[in-house]
């Protein structure tokens, strides 16, 4: 007995041990994270402004992210009080990483989003500031494409470079083919004829990839803006006001069934469904597929291997008969905006507006290739005969990314997949639009405040 | 008159009694002492999350902006073809577990004698389930893909009419997910059941062998039989990570696509939780496959429970 009493005080005495450890492991990181937490607040009242930016833009453009850190660290140097710390998103996360920003008010003074929507349902919930505050009209008019992010009077946001997306064609191909191969298909009929003269030549037409969705989600963007009159009958369309959303639906099924069809018809690479719209892509530069539908920075790249010469562009054929089917499908694609919780705005702006100065935007067309957003770019930097077509196409009359106009969850669940139906077989026309059906309503009732504000915007209230 | 006696007729406790019952309970309540930071931990970590995921499926809407909608997103989910769709997706490869495990099986008694280079044998099969999961959905995206390598290899042995868009076709693409968790899986069930027959001892298998079993006897009524604990268990754990851990494989190789036909349950509460933001119907969804895989943990404790009782 008393053998078990000293060996109960003994661990008595070894949990007291234990438990002063405990505490004075407590103690010491108390101790220390007090130690670190003005260390923290000291670096910022060093008096240095730092401006956290989430920036995104590589996929886009290659080469994009090099050209940002070098105008940081030029931009450091000129101005030693701040410092910009660039921090790369990535496609996946680039929109739910600023919701979650969002949700706490903390994280970048920067960011970057896709341009329309992505942008403007954060503004709407008042989670970006108008970059016109910041900024004059007078530099804003430089700007190109401006309208795809304001309401109003408001500018939320700044575009950096502009993205065309043309057909392009394998003039070679076209040649073995028999047919003209200086001549790009400008209506559907003449598309659709090149396209059974090369499958009757064994020559795969189009090289496209839709396992990610994106091959559907462009030929709503190019497509289905052609059957429409105006924006307002999408926009309206998905908010459901009136009778816009049957009208909506309907257009779509026209919209696929062409798509449908274009696919039986085997104009089309046969695993596009197992390939992504970068892979499929991949089938032209091979040689392996006539034309695709891509972006400038591809076709200048390609036009490496294939040979300049033999690569031709046009803009994608006219299938519809609204009056957006003679508009042009150029979009800023990504854009930079101001978060609202930011403390520096101001700076943040400033250092936007310096990415705009002329020789930055040479620079970024001298080293990436891509057209700067910005009407004081000397297009006289561009020499290259094709790299002036498109720059000709993508700045000569008006232009719309119908894909920008929809909220990104209905592009991601209703869109993309609607169009994989499609390219899969596996769904019909009447299929893929029940889809967005269920999708419109999913989201009206799993996004009431998103919904709310978008009708707001949709219907201009 | 003893003692005892003496305190039942008094109804009093002896002036002993009570301090050891003291000392008693108090060491009762010590293991709780030692284990309360875990518990408290464990509370925060898993307790607070469960009870946070039940409370937002009753919501609509992104965090910051929740709206009421009481039991609204469990009758969505009871009309989604999506998440119905998934659901089924997720009840299909359960298939793989009992192939996974009479492969494993087969296999694990195969190399149960030793042979030269068994270890090795053993190895290589194991490789598959520590590869990362990007570069082996990288591998099977390029090998399963329409035209590629499978494909051009079946053309190459005249096999042409076995050509398939393996990961791009809504009717194939689950069996082709299905064929990477078995292939996978396998490793690990072979390392499960060798280490399980490496325990069977010697003695009984000599002694069948002396009684003039065969091979296939020892195998068929000592060996299994004596690992029969360890082959449910494996059942289970397989069919609770079918049902709850197959989102790597899924996210990969296919991106749930194509259009919805190889979502399961975990990517369409991803999808809805993280890419829309909408957190209820992603809760509601969380909520619906934890009860679904409760069955199966259930399951799987009433067999570790059993098997502890067979050891004693």
């Amino acid at each position: 007995m008393k053998s078990r009493y000293s060996s109960m005080r003994a661990s008595w005495s070894r949990n007291r041990i234990v438990t002063k450890a405990i505490s004075v492991f407590c103690v010491a990181a108390m101790g220390l994270a007090v130690a670190v937490v003005p260390a923290a607040t000291q670096a910022s009242a060093s008096g240095k402004t730092n401006i956290n930016y989430w920036f995104w833009g590589e996929s886009d453009i290659p080469g994009m992210t090099k050209w940002m850190q070098q105008r940081i660290a030029m931009y450091e140097k000129l101005n030693p009080s701040v410092s910009i710390t660039l921090v790369p998103q990535s496609n996946t996360t680039i929109i739910s990483s600023f919701q979650l920003a969002s949700q706490s008010k903390t994280g970048p003074d920067v960011d970057t989003q896709w341009a329309t929507l992505p942008t403007l349902l954060p503004a709407l919930q008042g989670d970006v500031t108008p970059i016109s505050n910041y900024v004059s009209k007078s530099e804003m008019s430089h700007w190109l494409n401006t309208n795809e992010n304001t309401i109003g009077s408001n500018v939320y946001a700044m575009p950096l470079y502009l993205i065309g997306v043309p057909l392009v064609w394998n003039k070679k191909l076209f040649a073995k083919a028999g047919l003209n191969p200086n001549v790009g298909p400008t209506t559907w009929t003449q598309f659709l004829a090149d396209c059974a003269a090369l499958k009757k030549h064994g020559i795969t037409p189009m090289g496209m990839g839709n396992q990610d969705g994106y091959f559907g989600a462009w030929m709503f963007a190019i497509y289905e803006k052609q059957i429409l009159n105006s924006i307002s009958q999408l926009t309206q369309g998905v908010a459901n006001v009136g009778s816009s959303q049957a009208q909506l639906l309907s257009s779509l099924k026209t919209m696929y069934t062409m798509f449908a069809n274009l696919i039986s018809s085997g104009y089309v690479n046969s695993n596009v469904e197992s390939l992504s719209l970068n892979q499929g892509w991949q089938l032209f530069p091979q040689g392996k597929a006539a034309m695709s539908i891509t972006t400038d920075g591809n076709v200048l790249s390609w036009a490496k291997s294939v040979g300049e010469a033999n690569v031709g562009v046009t803009r994608p054929p006219i299938w519809g008969t609204g009056k957006l089917a003679s508009t042009y499908d150029t979009t800023q694609s990504s854009d930079e905006f101001l978060a609202s919780w930011s403390s520096n705005k101001a700076a943040a702006a400033k250092f936007l507006v310096f990415l705009h100065s002329t020789a930055n935007m040479v620079a970024l067309n001298k080293e990436t290739g891509a057209f700067p957003a910005d009407n004081r770019f000397p297009t006289s930097y561009i020499t290259d005969p094709l790299a002036k077509a498109l720059d000709k196409l993508d700045t000569s009359g008006t232009s719309i990314w119908l894909e920008n106009d929809i909220p990104p969850q209905i592009d991601s669940n209703a869109d993309l997949p609607a169009g994989q139906l499609i390219t899969s077989g596996s769904g019909t026309p009447a299929a893929a639009v029940a889809l967005w059906k269920q999708q419109l309503q999913k989201w009206q009732l799993q996004q009431p405040t998103q919904y709310s504000l978008f009708k707001k915007w949709a219907t201009g209230a | 008159m003893s003692s005892a006696s003496a305190t039942l007729d008094s109804g009093r406790p002896p002036a002993a009694a009570p301090k050891t019952r003291k000392v008693r309970r108090r060491r009762q309540w010590w293991p709780l002492g030692y284990m309360a930071p875990v518990l408290v931990m464990l509370a925060l970590v898993f307790g607070y999350s469960f009870f946070e995921v039940v409370h937002y499926s009753f919501y609509a809407g992104s965090i910051g902006s929740l709206v009421w909608v009481g039991t609204a997103n469990y009758r969505e989910l009871a009309t989604d073809p999506q998440f119905i769709h998934s659901m089924f997706n997720n009840f299909k490869l359960l298939l793989t577990v009992p192939v996974v495990t009479v492969l494993a099986l087969a296999i694990a008694l195969m190399i149960n004698t030793s042979f030269r280079g068994v270890r090795h044998y053993r190895a290589i099969l194991f490789l598959p389930y520590i590869l990362p999961a990007t570069a082996m959905g990288l591998s099977f995206s390029y090998l399963l893909q329409g035209n590629g390598v499978l494909d051009a290899l079946l053309t190459r042995l005249h096999l042409g009419f076995l050509i398939h868009d393996w990961l791009g076709s809504p009717s194939w693409v689950m069996f082709s997910i299905g064929g990477v968790i078995v292939w996978q899986q396998l490793g690990f069930g072979v390392v499960v059941f060798s280490a399980a027959l490496l325990a069977v001892p010697a003695e009984t298998v000599e002694a069948a062998r002396i009684d003039g079993a065969n091979w296939w006897v020892v195998q068929r009524r000592i060996l299994i039989p004596q690992i029969r604990r360890i082959i449910e268990f494996f059942v289970i754990l397989q069919a609770i990570i079918v049902l709850s851990s197959v989102f790597t494989y899924v996210y990969v190789l296919t991106g749930g696509g194509p259009a919805y036909s190889s979502s399961v349950m975990e990517f369409y509460i991803y999808q809805n939780g993280f890419e829309n933001g909408s957190i209820g119907i992603a809760s509601a969804g969380a909520v619906v496959l934890l009860l679904i895989a409760s069955v199966f943990i259930a399951l799987y404790l009433w067999v570790r429970i059993r098997a502890a009782k067979d050891q004693h």
